[in-house]
């Protein structure tokens, strides 16, 4: 599976959504199940699927659905 | 056993009440990442000893709490040992002190980096590995100090204030992830901690008259009670600070 369909699929898990909702407007909050304890939940299925540990300021970053592409990279993950 | 197949990290556990928390915890059946900041034979020993008695895995992880790098760095070391955390004993801590008006902001600033800060940024990090734990439990040893009034403990009481406010918002925010958090605050207890920092005797011996139990702890009867707030015994209990001192009435 390359990196992009595992970053979707993340998503999908930890926030019950579908294929079409991944986009730039699905952001921190905008949905009922990405709220704080989602985006823990999100996080650290992050760091297991690509097995980095993701540093504070960028989980605060971390505040939608194509940031997080952008933030991966620092961490060697081209998605 | 009350931590059978339960992975621990505890700091400080070198010495006084982190040793003796490692050591129950061990007898316990729990697998521990002993983290303490430098090796040491005598250290390294003890685990070795301790190992070899219960049957349990003790791997030292070696970092100063006060150097964020160093902080992140374990981290990476404890995430590969063990991808999933159970139990977090914030122990590691410093004392001796200063009264207020005579203290420098660099003693200030060197007990909240070791006290509070470390601790603070170590549990952000060892959350993200307990999501996977089904009985998930943080336990922070503060102190009675960060209650009580104890001229000359002006940043050790502080950082330790800090610590017991940090405890009960973290238990609010974290319950619903099924993790719990709570501390012990030790009284006075045996260790080199207290006698390297309260060099006063008459002050021990007039602390003890006000004690019910008349006499310190020892650092084994703290590390009991950690160990029930760390299992599943207090499964209900989270956002507390339990005094454990023997009972203190100034009377």
């Amino acid at each position: 599976m390359n990196n992009l369909n595992k970053y979707k699929d993340v998503f999908k898990e930890c926030f019950n959504v579908t294929e079409d909702q991944l986009n730039e407007t699905l952001v921190y909050n905008s949905i009922e199940e990405w709220d704080s304890v989602g985006h823990m939940a999100m996080v650290a299925e992050l760091e297991d699927v690509f097995d980095i540990m993701l540093e504070t300021d960028d989980v605060i970053e971390f505040s939608s659905y194509t940031i997080g592409i952008e933030i991966l990279k620092k961490y060697d993950v081209e998605v | 056993m009350l931590l059978s197949g339960k992975v621990a990290v505890i700091t400080g556990c070198n010495r006084g009440i982190g040793k003796a928390i490692t050591t129950v915890f061990a007898k316990q059946g729990a697998n521990i990442i002993a983290c303490a900041r430098k090796s040491t034979v005598e250290f390294e020993s003890y685990l070795t000893n301790l190992q070899n008695e219960t049957g349990v895995q003790i791997t030292p992880v070696y970092f100063d709490i006060s150097k964020e790098d160093e902080v992140k760095l374990a981290i990476k070391e404890i995430r590969k040992l063990f991808p999933t955390i159970d139990i977090l004993v914030n122990n590691a801590g410093i004392a001796g002190d200063t009264i207020y008006q005579m203290t420098a902001m660099e003693t200030l600033e060197e007990k909240m980096k070791v006290n509070f800060y470390g601790p603070f940024l170590l549990t952000q990090y060892i959350v993200k590995l307990m999501r996977k734990s089904t009985a998930a439990s943080i336990v922070n040893i503060t102190s009675i100090a960060a209650d009580d009034s104890y001229k000359g403990m002006i940043s050790y009481t502080v950082s330790k204030a800090a610590f017991n406010a940090f405890t009960k918002t973290v238990a609010n925010e974290l319950g619903s992830a099924n993790i719990r958090v709570n501390a012990i605050a030790p009284g006075f207890t045996e260790t080199d901690m207290v006698s390297n920092a309260v060099t006063n005797e008459e002050f021990l011996t007039q602390l003890q008259s006000h004690l019910a139990l008349k006499r310190l702890a020892r650092p084994e009867e703290i590390a009991n009670s950690v160990l029930f707030l760390a299992s599943d015994l207090s499964s209900y209990i989270t956002g507390q600070i339990l005094r454990v001192d023997g009972g203190f009435f100034n009377d």
